[in-house]
C-alpha cells in the first residue's frame, strides 16, 4: 500500500483538500481505515430495539467480525465474539430466542446468556463432561465492550477507547434535553438501503446542508438553506441544526406526541449530527431517527435505518407517512453519495476544494479522519 | 433398544427437543453401564439446556452425583 499524503486534508478550511481518492476506493487504505477508525473509537453496532426481549439474540457480522448482539436473561444487552471458544465455530447463525443455553451446533459447548460457559459435553471422554485441563471460568464467550445512548448499541471493539461518557460528552450535553425515554416505531419504522459507496461518503453528505436546495427541493417551500445553521465539535462530531421544523399532521390534525421537558427551543428547531465514526442522528420535539453506517467493503456502505418517538402508542398511520417522508429524503440522497463514489476514479481529483461558508461540517469529518490515520501511522512505525 | 434409537432418529430429523430430553433420559434409565448411562445423560441435559428445558437442572444433578460434572 502506498502511504497517502494526508497534510493537506488538516489545512485551514479555505486551504485544505479533502482526503485523496485511495481512502475511498483502495482496499488496503479500508483495511488500515477500520483499524485507525472504526475498531479504535466507539462505533455504532446494532440498536437495543433489535433485541427487545430477554434471550433475543441476531449474529451481526461487522467489519468482517462475526458477533453476537443479545439481551441476556437479566435483560442487560451484550455484544459478545459470535465463536465457540473450543473449534470456533460460529455459534448463532440467524436471528433467534435463545430458550435456555447458547448451545454450539459443532460439539455442543453450551454457553448463558451472560457468556458463561455453562458446560462442555464429553470433554473428558464419553459421558465425561470434565477435564483437569478445562477450566470454564476462563473460557466464557469474548465479549466486546458496548454501551448504550439513544438506544444504540456502541462498540469499542479495541477494547482501549476512553469510556463512553468521556468520549461522548460533549454530544450527550448538547442533547441532554432528550435524555427522556425514546420508543421504537416498531417494523414500520425500521429499513435499510444498501449503498454503492464508501461508508464515509454518508457521513460527509449527511452532515451538511450545502446540497439542501439542489438534492432535496422539496425542503425549499418551508425550510430553505438560511434556516439552517453548523453543528461543529472538532474531535468528535459535526451536521445540521434547522430552525424551521414543521410537525407531521394527521388530516384530523394530531401529531406525534413531544418529548417530555424539551425547551421552547426546540419548538421549531432540528438537529442532525454525524457522531464519528458511523452514527447519524437525528433529534426533533416529536420523533428521532438513527442511521447506522455498516461498511461492506471500501465501495459499498449499508444504512440501518430506525425512528424512534416519545410514547409507544403512536398513530399508525402518521407512523408510516414520517417514515416514507424519511424514506423519500434518504432515497434522495443516494445518487448523490454513489456519484462521489464513482467520482474518485478519477485519477486527477485532488480530494476536492471545500467551501469555507458552507463546508466547514464536512471539513471537519475529513481533518477527524486524517488525524486519527496520521496516529494509527505514527503508533504503527513506532512499534516496528 | 431399537425401537428406542429408531425413535430417537426421527426425533433428530424433527428437531423435536423436547423429545430428544425425554428418549434420551430414557436411554440413560435402561442403560447397560455406567459409561453408557453417563453418555445418555448428557446427551438429555445438553438438549435439556439448550431448551431451557425444566428437567435441565435434575439431569445435571445426576451427572454430578455420578462424578461426571460439576
Amino acid at each position: 500500500m502506498s502511504v497517502t499524503d494526508l497534510s493537506a486534508v488538516c489545512s485551514p478550511i479555505h486551504q485544505a483538500r479533502g482526503l485523496p481518492n485511495a481512502h475511498y476506493i483502495d482496499g488496503a487504505v479500508f483495511t488500515e481505515e477500520k483499524q485507525a477508525l472504526l475498531y479504535s473509537e466507539w462505533a455504532g453496532l446494532a440498536v437495543a430495539a433489535d433485541v427487545p426481549e430477554p434471550g433475543d439474540a441476531v449474529p451481526i457480522s461487522f467489519l468482517d467480525i462475526p458477533l453476537l448482539l443479545i439481551r441476556d436473561r437479566k435483560g442487560a444487552v451484550r455484544v459478545f465474539q459470535n465463536t465457540c471458544r473450543h473449534r470456533g465455530m460460529i455459534l448463532v447463525d440467524a436471528p433467534r430466542k435463545i430458550e435456555g443455553a447458547i448451545r454450539c451446533p459443532y460439539h455442543s459447548w453450551c454457553y448463558a446468556t451472560d457468556g458463561k460457559l455453562v458446560s462442555t459435553p464429553h470433554v473428558g471422554g464419553p459421558g465425561k463432561n470434565t477435564h483437569e485441563g478445562i477450566d470454564r471460568d476462563l473460557l466464557g464467550l469474548i465479549e466486546v465492550r458496548s454501551h448504550i445512548w439513544r438506544d444504540v448499541v456502541w462498540v469499542n471493539l479495541s477494547g482501549e477507547a476512553e469510556a463512553f461518557e468521556q468520549a461522548m460528552a460533549d454530544v450527550i450535553a448538547r442533547w441532554a434535553e432528550f435524555d427522556t425515554p425514546l420508543f421504537h416505531g416498531g417494523a414500520d419504522s425500521r429499513f435499510q438501503l444498501d449503498l454503492n459507496c464508501n461508508w464515509k461518503l454518508a457521513v460527509e453528505n449527511y452532515c451538511e446542508s450545502y446540497h439542501l436546495p439542489w438534492v432535496h427541493p422539496g425542503l425549499n417551500s418551508y425550510s430553505r438553506l438560511e434556516d439552517h445553521y453548523h453543528i461543529e465539535q472538532p474531535g468528535a462530531y459535526s451536521g445540521q441544526g434547522t430552525l424551521v421544523y414543521r410537525q407531521l399532521k394527521n388530516d384530523d390534525g394530531t401529531e406525534f406526541a413531544d418529548f417530555d421537558g424539551l425547551s421552547d427551543k426546540w419548538d421549531k428547531a432540528a438537529e442532525y449530527i454525524a457522531v464519528y465514526p458511523n452514527v447519524l442522528l437525528g433529534v426533533h420535539r416529536d420523533h428521532a431517527f438513527v442511521i447506522l453506517l455498516h461498511p461492506q467493503g471500501q465501495g459499498k456502505t449499508r444504512e440501518h435505518i430506525h425512528i424512534y418517538y416519545a410514547t409507544t402508542d403512536t398513530d399508525a398511520n402518521l407512523r408510516q407517512r414520517n417514515t416514507e417522508q424519511w424514506k423519500e429524503v434518504f432515497a434522495e440522497d443516494v445518487f448523490v453519495v454513489e456519484g462521489m463514489q464513482r467520482g474518485r476514479n478519477a485519477p486527477g481529483f485532488d480530494g476536492g476544494r471545500f467551501s469555507p461558508a458552507m463546508d466547514g461540517p464536512t471539513h471537519l469529518f475529513h481533518d477527524w479522519v486524517a488525524t486519527r490515520v496520521q496516529a494509527h501511522r505514527d503508533q504503527s512505525t513506532a512499534a516496528e | 433398544m431399537t425401537r428406542l434409537n429408531n425413535r430417537l432418529l426421527a426425533a433428530h430429523a424433527a428437531g423435536d427437543t423436547p423429545a430428544l430430553v425425554a428418549l434420551y433420559t430414557e436411554a440413560a434409565d435402561t442403560a447397560a453401564s455406567q459409561d453408557a448411562m453417563g453418555f445418555y445423560l448428557t446427551q438429555a441435559y445438553i438438549y435439556a439446556l439448550d431448551a431451557g428445558h425444566g428437567s435441565a437442572t435434575v439431569l445435571h444433578s445426576r451427572l454430578v452425583e455420578m462424578g461426571r460434572d460439576y
